[in-house]
């Protein structure tokens, strides 16, 4: 269980994908620990929402917060039918997203993100501009007390 | 639940649930069997094209069974050559995923307009939120593999002391 054995599977499984959320801003600087994993995925490709649902279904992924044991179907269908899927897997918690709030869908995401090398793998982040747009238009408390960190961030790297 | 994480597990518009209660003479209660209840009635409603009263009477046959059901006829005509089968399973699961988004991602946004950071410098505001600017400063200078180093370490601390407390 952890962020690696996630983002290793995601790549060796080819899923178009940016992380987005708390491990982007991790990797941008900020000191808040996550315990998810957010994704923005090309939900475009037919290819890569099969990819990215068999992947899940292989994690035996199940909706967070909800009491064990009811019926779920992890699967394309699936997929397509929620835009955002908060799961816990038994490689860790993920949410998938098939766009971001203040960014946009798959295409913007990556418009807006950078390629780094970290826990082994190559992977996309979202950039520090977009995670501050992305966190102000979810507008939820969280989000907001997470900006004076990040704003911190993006004027001490100027 | 409020109102609106009710709107986002049943998958369906927050308005129409209000304005279809009223139609329906309902009283719209904000819970998680009226979410299910509701995203029933939203996908008969206004994905198939029944009536609104239609829709409400199939979803409350097609509910109310046993919920190992994967299938459910929730109607037919008398010579039974047209039925409308409700597959409860592939249902669930949309449910069950919105649901969760509802309760976790959800959650309640704060009112009113955003505070505008932009007014003053993004330190100056840090400074005056407790921001330890030191702190920043020095995870600047490590690069991103380290950083995201520490945070595997620090967040498989985390889920440790939480299994341990759990």
């Amino acid at each position: 269980m952890s962020f690696a054995s996630m983002l290793s599977g995601l790549t060796k499984k080819k899923v178009r994908f940016v992380v987005v959320g708390g491990v982007a801003a991790a990797a941008h600087g900020s000191s808040r620990v996550t315990n998810d994993l957010d994704i923005c995925y090309d939900a475009e490709a037919v290819a890569n929402i099969a990819a990215l649902a068999s992947l899940l279904a292989g994690w035996h992924a199940y909706p967070r917060g909800i009491d064990k044991g009811l019926p779920f179907i992890m699967d394309g269908r699936t997929l397509r039918n929620a835009p955002i899927l908060t799961l816990t897997t038994s490689e860790g918690d993920i949410d998938v997203m098939d766009r971001i709030a203040g960014v946009g869908p798959y295409d913007a995401v990556r418009r807006h993100s950078e390629r780094i090398s970290a826990l082994g793998v190559r992977f996309r982040v979202l950039d520090l501009p977009s995670l501050i747009k992305a966190k102000r238009a979810a507008g939820r408390p969280r989000d907001f007390d997470h900006l004076p960190e990040l704003e911190a961030l993006l004027a001490l790297r100027k | 639940m409020t109102a609106h994480q009710t709107a986002v597990a049943a998958g369906a518009d927050l308005k129409w649930i209000v304005n279809s209660a009223a139609l329906l003479g309902r009283r719209v209660r904000y819970n998680r069997q009226q979410a299910r209840w509701w995203g029933l009635v939203w996908l008969l409603n206004e994905q198939l094209g029944l009536s609104l009263k239609s829709a409400a009477a199939i979803s409350t046959v097609a509910l109310r069974g046993d919920s190992s059901s994967t299938q459910v006829i929730a109607g037919a005509d008398p010579s039974g050559s047209a039925s409308l089968i409700v597959d409860l399973a592939r249902y669930e699961s949309i449910f069950l995923a919105n649901l969760s988004r509802a309760l976790v991602h959800e959650t309640p946004r704060r009112r009113g307009r955003p505070p505008r950071l932009g007014l003053k410098s993004g330190l100056t505001t840090a400074r005056h939120y407790g921001v330890d600017l030191g702190l920043i400063q020095s995870a600047i200078r490590r690069t991103p593999a380290e950083r995201l180093a520490l945070l595997e370490k620090n967040a498989a601390f985390v889920r440790d002391m939480r299994r341990r407390t759990a």
